[in-house]
């Protein structure tokens, strides 16, 4: 008797919880109120958004992680920025600007009325402490090395409290794109740090959040560690909507901090966050449509990602010592072996869940700026894979699957990633499998960040399969992994000998940096891609399409292909009034 | 009972020296350090700037050692992912944890042992149901107990989806925001409390079963004792030695971080601090994050003693003695 009312028990709890979950998943019925549409803006609300780490430091000008730019673009101002939609430079703290004949110097006139959030007026001194407290000694860092052309730093002089006249030291082909990184900090407030030696430590975390004053769409209200930031409107914010309505449409955003992905998915789904970070990753791409179906998020397809997933080779020679399949894997011939060897489309469908287009180079067509349609392309074809790596001298002589050369020393490599990162980890098991059909042979290491990264730096590896990001589709953005000598050049660290290809690029890349003309600037980087693609230091094989997804609520998002992905716009951003969709 | 307590605050003192100090070293030989987390476009100079700024520079003994000495004047160093005392993230972080861990403990305490109890002493269908459900909560990992519960929170709308509060607690009173924090806590607190109720329940049932076959047990029902009072007076407190152990330890374990639930959950305790700590290298965090979980092992070892002598007589007599 006992055992049959626990079972009945048991079986009404589980339908009773069926029903409710049932319930709670469902869509509105038929008799719920009707829904109206709306898309003029409405001014108040908040949103809550978030990511996966907090600041380090509350002052931009010394603090680059990924963060830095989220806080940036919502607190702070320059003179001009890049529009993350169109790519191209527009007016922001500077509302015009003249330029000299020979494109070196350029004359800002500041907009009339700005003032800091705290109501101290904006003037030119405020650009000139902010040049100086870039190139500072104590502190020079990240920025300063963008706003540098030939190793030069800019110069800015006041012509007035209103007209700035910033000056490069040579022709600079992103000319005004590099003002883009130009964050204008108040003088009257870091002054102080600056002539005692302290900048750098200004605006610490612990700061109070009333002392850190800007000329963004918000300013800081509230930083609990490891939990959240809130930002409020500022209220003396500058720039208005078409029409006339005071920005920004929202009253404040909440910067949640959830370090673990699959749980902002979650809540992103549930509605209890707006917005997040980063694009959909390939496996959220299901669930977020559902989340569509059902009315509670929006999901958008940004475009092609501008960048892409690279497998590379250590190149260094020192860190080969006197490993004999070096004498292979310098040899292009070798690489673009690997490059026939991978069948791209394969590749997408297995890593990207098909959610991605083969590509050729490390400029994808997502760069809708400066990609290279005829760029060099290796299309699928195991045998002449064979055969190019049959002219180096390779032949699976054993009968094992794995070529080798003359002396037996075989084609096989440890190929480290990030550990972790799906499709990273898919990407070596795809590489690993379609290679072993061109006879080589790789094993996945997956590491975690700060190894890696330390095995990177040090050239201890063999072969890496990795993305970097970049912040803007300006090749100029980039020169560092560019150059032979940049800090980024990551497959050969510390080149003092570049191979005859890479000082050719290395002489391209300062032509096209110093060329004014931009349709020539567009030639030259061409070329650029064209010996990059022949020479294979990095192979690329499919770039993700991009799709993003928000509360359904929002208006005015405008996702970019450049993170952060919705927050660029922050001031445009507003909630639709409930009851309207 | 004076030099059992100078005995266990020496050995607390030893374990959090010796936890410490090993995390910071540890931290120190691991490949990396905190400088990768400035990316590839660090300059040198930023670099080596935030290597003398966290004693990279010096050798690993020569860094514990002045680590060490600030550590005695309970100046624990700077993070260098907060850039700021490590002092100050700890407190913060080991309260948070401490309430999650109370609240968890607490579940736990009160489903495992009566349910233990129950099917210690007895056969059926609901003491295997039980066995069933405990066996369950015991293979299922936490991570995925976590995302479970936080699928059904997103799902039903029952529970907030993590986090500690909630935005709307920040301008509310400090009655509203113990409320809300207590809106946020059952997810992570059973996300905890799951496997360790069951395992809780796994050692009565077990304690419990060998206790009713003593003959002290046997010898009791003869003089005519309630199945009822012998259970709970007699056997439940015979069987309590075997469980005082292993519930200090259990809250030891608790309170010095629940990495995966914590960091699923967005809960900012201890353990979540010190899994972002490990993985930035940010050595003198992770020394402190240790030295805090040591403190916390310390007071769960002292909590199983104190369970046990006043569970065990015979523990009471061998002090006095």
């Amino acid at each position: 008797m006992n055992v049959r009312l626990i079972g009945v028990l048991i079986t009404a709890g589980i339908l009773a919880a069926g029903l409710v979950f049932w319930r709670s998943t469902a869509t509105p019925d038929d008799g719920a109120p009707a829904i109206t549409v709306s898309d003029v803006p409405s001014r108040g609300g908040q949103i809550v958004t978030s990511g996966r780490a907090g600041p380090r430091t509350f002052n931009r000008l010394i603090g680059q992680e990924q963060f830095s730019q989220v806080l940036s673009m919502l607190t702070q101002g320059r003179l001009v920025r890049v529009n993350y939609q169109t790519f191209e430079v527009e007016p922001w703290l500077a509302e015009k600007w003249d330029v000299s004949g020979d494109g070196l110097t350029y004359t800002f006139h500041l907009r009339p009325g700005v003032t800091w959030s705290d109501g101290v007026p904006f003037t030119s001194d405020d650009v000139l402490f902010s040049v100086q407290a870039i190139f500072d000694p104590n502190s020079e860092g990240f920025i300063a090395d963008t706003l540098k052309v030939e190793g030069k730093p800019i110069a800015a002089s006041a012509r007035d409290a209103a007209t700035v006249i910033i000056t490069f030291p040579a022709p600079s082909g992103p000319g005004l794109r590099l003002l883009d990184s130009l964050w204008i900090v108040p003088k009257h407030k870091l002054e102080g740090a600056l002539k005692a030696g302290t900048f750098a430590k200004a605006w610490g975390t612990d700061t109070p959040p009333s002392e850190i004053v800007g000329m963004g769409p918000f300013v800081l209200r509230e930083y609990v560690p490891n939990q959240r930031l809130i930002f409020d409107r500022n209220p003396r914010y500058w720039r208005k909507a078409a029409d006339g309505t005071p920005l920004p449409y929202l009253d404040r955003i909440v910067y949640e901090i959830i370090p673990d992905q699959d749980a902002e998915l979650l809540r992103l789904q549930s509605g209890d966050l707006d917005l997040t970070q980063s694009e959909l990753r390939p496996d959220d791409y299901v669930p977020a449509r559902r989340a569509e179906d059902k009315g509670t998020l929006k999901v958008a397809e940004i475009g092609l990602s501008p960048q892409a997933d690279g497998f590379w080779f250590n190149l260094k020679p020192e860190a080969w010592k006197n490993d004999p399949r070096f004498t292979f894997v310098r040899r292009p011939e070798f690489r673009q072996a690997i490059s026939y060897a991978v069948d791209r489309e394969k590749f997408a469908e297995n890593v990207f869940l098909g959610a991605a287009v083969p590509i050729w180079g490390p400029v994808t067509p997502g760069n809708t700026v400066w990609f290279w349609p005829d760029v060099p392309r290796y299309f699928h074809d195991v045998n002449k894979a064979k055969e190019l790596l049959k002219g180096l001298g390779l032949e699976d002589r054993n009968g094992n699957g794995v070529v080798e050369d003359a002396q037996g020393h075989e084609a096989r490599f440890t190929v480290i990633t990030q550990r972790g990162i799906g499709w990273y980890e898919r990407g070596v098991a795809d590489l690993r499998t379609q290679l072993a059909q061109a006879g080589i042979a790789i094993e996945p290491a997956p590491l975690e960040n700060a190894t890696m990264i330390q095995r990177m730096v040090k050239s201890d590896y063999e072969a890496m399969y990795l993305r970097f990001g970049a912040t803007d589709v300006d090749p100029a953005s980039q020169l560092d992994m560019w150059l032979s000598s940049g800090n980024a050049h990551f497959w050969h660290f510390g080149d003092t000998s570049p191979e005859p290809w890479e000082a050719r690029i290395d002489a391209l890349m300062k032509e096209q940096l110093a060329t004014l003309d931009q349709g020539r600037r567009k030639a030259i980087f061409n070329d650029v891609q064209r010996i990059f693609a022949e020479n294979l230091p990095v192979i690329y094989f499919a770039t993700p399409r991009m799709y993003y997804a928000y509360n359904a609520r929002l208006q005015g998002v405008k996702p970019s292909v450049l993170r952060p992905v919705a927050l660029w716009n922050a001031d445009m951003l507003s909630v639709r009034p409930s009851g309207t969709r | 009972m004076g030099r059992f307590f100078v005995r266990r605050l020496t050995f607390a003192l030893l374990l959090v020296v010796t936890v410490s100090s090993s995390a910071l070293m540890l931290t120190r030989l691991a490949p990396g350090d905190m400088t990768t987390e400035l990316g590839l476009r660090a300059r040198p100079e930023e670099i080596a700037r935030t290597r003398a700024r966290f004693d990279l520079n010096r050798s690993p003994a020569a860094q514990l050692g002045g680590w060490a000495l600030r550590a005695a004047r309970f100046d624990f160093g700077e993070s260098f992912l907060y850039d700021r005392p490590v002092g100050g993230l700890i407190r913060r972080a080991a309260g948070n944890t401490a309430v999650l861990a109370v609240a968890a403990l607490a579940i736990a305490t009160l489903a495992g042992i009566p349910l233990g109890i129950v099917t210690g002493s007895r056969r059926g269908a609901l003491a295997g149901a039980i066995r069933t459900v405990s066996l369950v909560c015991l293979s299922v990992p936490p991570l995925l107990t976590s995302l479970l519960l936080l699928f059904i929170a997103s799902r039903t709308g029952w529970l907030p989806t993590g986090g500690m509060t909630s935005v709307d607690a920040v301008d509310a009173g400090w009655s509203a925001w113990t409320l809300d924090v207590a809106r946020h806590l059952p997810l992570p607190a059973l996300a905890l409390a799951l496997p360790l109720g069951a395992t809780f329940e796994r050692l009565q049932a077990q304690a419990m079963t060998e206790t009713i076959h003593q003959p002290f047990v046997v010898a009791a029902l003869a003089r005519g004792v309630t199945w009822r009072r012998l259970l709970i007076d007699h056997a439940w407190r015979a069987s309590l030695r075997s469980m005082c152990a292993i519930y200090g330890l259990a809250i030891g374990a608790l309170l010095s971080g629940s990495f995966v639930v914590e960091y699923v959950t967005a809960w900012p305790g201890l353990g979540r601090l010190m899994y972002e700590a490990l993985r930035a290298r940010d050595i003198y965090l992770v020394a402190g994050c240790a030295a805090m979980g040591g403190v916390f092992l310390a007071f769960g070892s002292l909590v199983s003693d104190l369970l046990l002598f006043a569970a065990d007589p015979r523990v009471r007599e061998g002090q006095t003695a």
